[in-house]
């Protein structure tokens, strides 16, 4: 049995990797936003490509707009708004919203390296170990082997859905977050902690 | 462009396995030792958790210029989702993250808390535009 890392070192570790995506990436930490991409990848294609279609189309549209103020409110509508808004702004907000983000395959490159990273440790310090279930103590909990993939099951549908539900997990929410010190990110986390200690501690009563 | 795509890969992938191995190293993965954690009789993993969310924010104090507007807002499911996410981590042992790390640790049971997340990934995309559709700000978009 390999030691595990003193609190410290690990702590320095999981801050060096918060601070490492910010500067290799230039965004925040997110896995459960990594896993949006990657399981939804089709659909969120469909919606890049119909917004393709509508920058393609934006002179169209423009001129159809135009075409529409001016019989409605005439030409001088137009000079007043001139004066108030400058074409260079504009052609910036559009471009930023449009900004085509991280493929889906860097997503899953990312997920699987993650993978990779821990079986390399695993054969490393010689923790890894073949088993069907997860632990000893989660069978003696949960029972059967089938009984544990059940409760397995149903525990990866909660959290798939609850980190989405939520907008963030452990990395989001509680990594990225509250180091922000973003409101919503503290309370979040406060609240998954407090649920899974609870659950825990419930389980344990019932072991 | 093609240049800028590959780097993007090996910037993700070697974050990724660092990753990997911090949290390996840290036995996040391990059930027992995240049980231990959540029945409050062993905390070191809370203080590691702690120290790192510290760490991180000290450098963000620093680093503040380059961190890019972040969407995270309240929202209706910002609480059941939560809940919902702490009853089952504490269910499967596993964060989004974790479950793989519990796979490359050679618990092949997480083969299954994989599809568990899949499918709860893909149903809360088809039940939120149907039924809530409330702006849910997750992040890394």
């Amino acid at each position: 049995m390999t030691e595990y890392w003193p609190w410290w070192m690990g702590a320095l570790g999981l801050g060096g990797i918060s601070i490492l995506y910010l500067l290799l990436v230039g965004r925040l930490l997110g896995v459960s936003g990594s896993w949006a991409k990657v399981v939804n990848w089709k659909e969120n294609q469909a919606i890049d490509k119909s917004k393709q279609e509508l920058v393609q189309d934006k002179d169209a549209m423009g001129s159809a707009f135009m075409a529409e103020t001016l019989a409605e409110f005439g030409e001088g509508a137009i000079d007043e708004f001139k004066g108030e808004v400058d074409d260079a702004n504009i052609n910036q907000t559009v471009s930023a919203s449009l900004d085509a983000p991280t493929p889906w395959t860097v997503h899953l490159v990312f997920l699987l390296s993650i993978l990779v990273g821990s079986l390399l440790t695993a054969i490393y310090t010689g923790q890894f170990e073949f088993r069907l279930d997860l632990s000893n103590v989660h069978s003696q909990i949960f029972g059967t082997t089938w009984e544990v993939w059940v409760a397995l099951l149903t525990g990866g549908m909660m959290v798939g859905f609850g980190t989405q539900m939520a907008g963030g997990c452990t990395s989001g929410h509680g990594l990225s977050g509250c180091a922000r010190l973003i409101p919503v990110s503290i309370l979040a986390t406060v609240v998954f902690m407090v649920s899974a200690i609870f659950q825990s501690m419930l389980m344990e009563v019932m072991r | 462009m093609k240049k800028i795509r590959i780097n993007q890969y090996l910037a993700y992938g070697v974050i990724g396995i660092l990753f990997g191995i911090v949290l390996t190293r840290i036995g996040f993965a391990n059930y027992d030792e995240l049980h231990k954690m959540f029945i409050l009789t062993d905390l070191r993993m809370l203080y590691t958790f702690a120290g790192g969310v510290v760490l991180s924010m000290l450098m963000f104090f620093v680093l503040t210029k380059k961190i890019p507007a972040q969407h995270k807002i309240f929202q209706p499911g910002t609480i059941p989702g939560s809940m919902l996410f702490g009853f089952g981590w504490a269910i499967c042992g596993a964060c989004p993250s974790l479950v793989f790390v519990q796979l490359g640790q050679g618990a092949f049971g997480a083969v299954l808390t994989m599809i568990g997340m899949f499918f709860g990934v893909w149903t809360y995309r088809k039940t939120h535009g149907r039924y809530f559709g409330w702006d849910t700000g997750t992040c890394g978009v």
